[in-house]
């Protein structure tokens, strides 16, 4: 606030309490506490000099605080971040923004080269811009989605809420006219997206900020209770589950509720012997390591040259 | 005296003298510190301490730099505690401020980047006289305010290995049980992690670093402009195949057309070596580590094919035909 003041000629204390987002009071406190400083021996010409005159403020002398004081690494990070973070999002790129980002970075240490590189996931460029421009309208995109999940594809409608990034992947909550619910959608596995001219009114929920559970289970979907040996106690430490139970002799049991065949397909398949199935999923492993196995033992493909 | 009011006259202090101050002289030209010697030290110790987590970078020099062993005493580098003027235009700090306010770097703490624009709006010295003012964040559609739409998570360690990296200082941590000394080149952000490439002194190559398996604090020594940041370099982690001692084999992998563009956007362009007619896409992957090769095919289920080399495609077909008869 210092610096503002000492470079303005006399700004009127409502401007400064506006720029500074400050009531009346707290300005005043804060100068008069200024006034009083200054450096040793005190002399009126090491004072600060306040001037408080006809609702206008004069701040001289203030050489010390004439410059803003650097930033510290986490502003520093916070900044930087946010342009280089930014110019990764489609609608956000721009000319002005490069030029600050690395002038900041410039600012801040210098060296050539930038400093930080921020990736926020794969997508289509093309599939983010029309989910961002139909979230800005209000209007319904029609997107062809391959459901990791379900290990199936198919065209969707949908009302969408809001376009995000988080950890590393770019998702769109939105309303699934299909299974007229609210569902997180992965924007890299929409192979198309279409705007459609019908418009949609988005409760209010769909202006929420934070982030969105990632990974949901629903109170409706079957339980599957897996034994894990040390080598497959992953399955428990990356997905949520409803508890384990140390069993004796090292394994883990685990349980968890499944709301899509594909992804337990997937954990069993991966995870081998090191995973077995105790209760709720019998014969989900064998059926589908022999619809994999299918694929080798067609006749109908040459092999390998 | 209130202590807000000492420590102003703390910082002025320290900013107007050329050599270091003993900590007596400090207590004389400031004021307002105890006359009891124990609590001076305690609150003067605090306030050092205060100053620093603000930013203020008071330094700690011998009083008579002749005499390494002489007193210590203190002082703040204008240099160092200056912003310097980061040359931003109006249209630039705008877009500044419509970053911050759709990126969130959570762990960097609540109102950092705000603070941050606001210093950096005060340096630069634009067409309406030194100091711009900061922008306000940007109204979405109805005047409602959108909220970030992306987040990016920074621990203590990416924030300490943030100011290395802008300064170019040689930092110091430790990463799977070894201390390292590092020049750290850059940060990068894949997948939802940091990672620091570097050159480690200790391996005497450049290797890269996930910031989130850097045990203990990260020290950074030495003066600013310790190093040249070279272009290009580590950026990412390599995938899961490429991390292993397996002997290096090129695996040839069908993707059917369902996965084909996902596989090949997340492997890139360079990984393709055919597209058929069908839809479908044949890749060349060079892999060091099987179990994990393995891993990725399987994820695709039955999109995906290993078609060579045959003793890949074997181990596989092994893997599988032993869990289709695995009892139930």
């Amino acid at each position: 606030m210092v610096p503002w003041i000492v470079a303005r000629d006399g700004p009127t204390l409502s401007e400064v309490c506006r720029r500074f987002e400050v009531s009346e009071s707290e300005l005043m406190a804060d100068l008069n506490l200024l006034f009083m400083c200054g450096v040793y021996p005190y002399t009126p010409d090491a004072l600060i000099d306040v001037d408080v005159d006809g609702g206008r403020v004069w701040v001289r002398f203030a050489d010390w605080f004439r410059r803003p004081l650097r930033l510290t690494a986490a502003e520093g990070l916070a900044l930087v971040a946010a342009a280089r973070a930014s110019l990764a999002v489609p609608a956000n790129g721009g000319e002005a923004l490069a030029r600050a980002a690395s002038k900041l970075e410039t600012a801040l240490g210098g060296g050539g080269g930038e400093a930080l590189d921020i990736e926020l996931g794969e997508a289509s460029q093309e599939v983010l811009r029309t989910l961002q421009t139909a979230v800005q309208r209000r209007r319904k995109v029609l997107v062809d989605y391959y459901s990791f999940g379900r290990d199936e594809s198919g065209e969707r409608a949908l009302q969408p809420w809001r376009v995000f990034s988080s950890e590393g992947h770019w998702y769109v909550l939105a309303w699934c006219e299909r299974v007229s619910g609210k569902r997180l959608f992965r924007v890299d596995r929409a192979r198309s997206a279409t705007a459609l001219d019908e418009a949609f009114d988005p409760p209010p929920e769909a202006a929420g900020q934070g982030p969105v559970p990632t990974f949901e289970s629903r109170p409706e979907d079957p339980l599957v209770v897996l034994d894990l040996s040390p080598a497959a106690r992953w399955v428990a430490a990356q997905y949520p589950n409803e508890g384990t139970r140390d069993l004796p002799d090292g394994h883990l049991e685990v349980t968890l509720r499944v709301g899509s065949a594909g992804w337990l397909q997937r954990v069993l398949l991966i995870a081998g012997p090191d995973a077995r199935v105790v209760a709720g999923a019998e014969g989900v492993l064998q059926e589908a390591a022999r619809r994999v196995l299918a694929v080798y033992e067609a006749k109908d493909r040459a092999p390998a040259s | 005296m209130e202590r807000l009011e000492r420590l102003v006259n703390l910082v002025v202090a320290l900013l107007d003298t050329r050599r270091p101050l003993t900590r007596e002289e400090l207590r004389e030209r400031v004021g307002g510190y105890s006359s009891d010697d124990d609590n001076f030290r305690r609150n003067f110790e605090r306030d050092k301490e205060l100053l620093r987590e603000i930013g203020i970078p008071v330094v700690t020099e011998p009083v008579d730099p002749r005499a390494p062993e002489s007193t210590t005493g203190y002082r703040v580098p204008r240099d160092l505690y200056e912003l310097p003027d980061p040359g931003l235009d109006e249209e630039e700090l705008r877009a500044l401020g419509a970053a911050a306010s759709t990126v969130a770097v959570a762990g960097a703490g609540a109102g950092t980047a705000t603070s941050a624009l606001w210093k950096v709006a005060a340096a630069s010295v634009g067409g309406d006289g030194p100091g711009l003012a900061p922008p306000g964040p940007a109204p979405g559609p109805g005047g409602a305010h959108p909220g970030p739409v992306v987040d990016v998570a920074a621990g203590p360690a990416a924030i300490a290995l943030f100011s290395a990296v802008s300064e170019r200082r040689v930092a110091r941590f430790t990463y799977n049980g070894v201390a390292r000394r590092v020049d750290p080149y850059r940060l990068s952000y894949r997948q939802g992690r940091w990672y620091l490439s570097g050159f480690d002194h200790g391996r005497g190559g450049e290797r890269l670093f996930r910031v989130d398996r850097v045990t203990g604090p990260v020290e950074v020594e030495g003066p600013p402009g310790a190093f040249e940041r070279p272009l290009g370099g580590l950026v990412g982690p390599p995938p899961p195949w490429r991390l292993g001692e397996d002997e290096e084999v090129v695996v040839d992998l069908r993707v059917d057309a369902s996965q084909a563009e996902w596989v090949s956007s997340v492997l890139g362009e360079e990984a393709v070596a055919e597209r058929a007619a069908d839809g479908s896409v044949r890749l060349k992957l060079a892999v060091t580590n099987r179990a994990a090769l393995r891993t990725f095919v399987l994820g695709l289920l039955d999109h995906a094919e290993v078609l060579g080399p045959p003793e890949v495609r074997d181990e596989l077909v092994e893997w599988l035909g032993m869990l289709a008869g695995a009892p139930q």
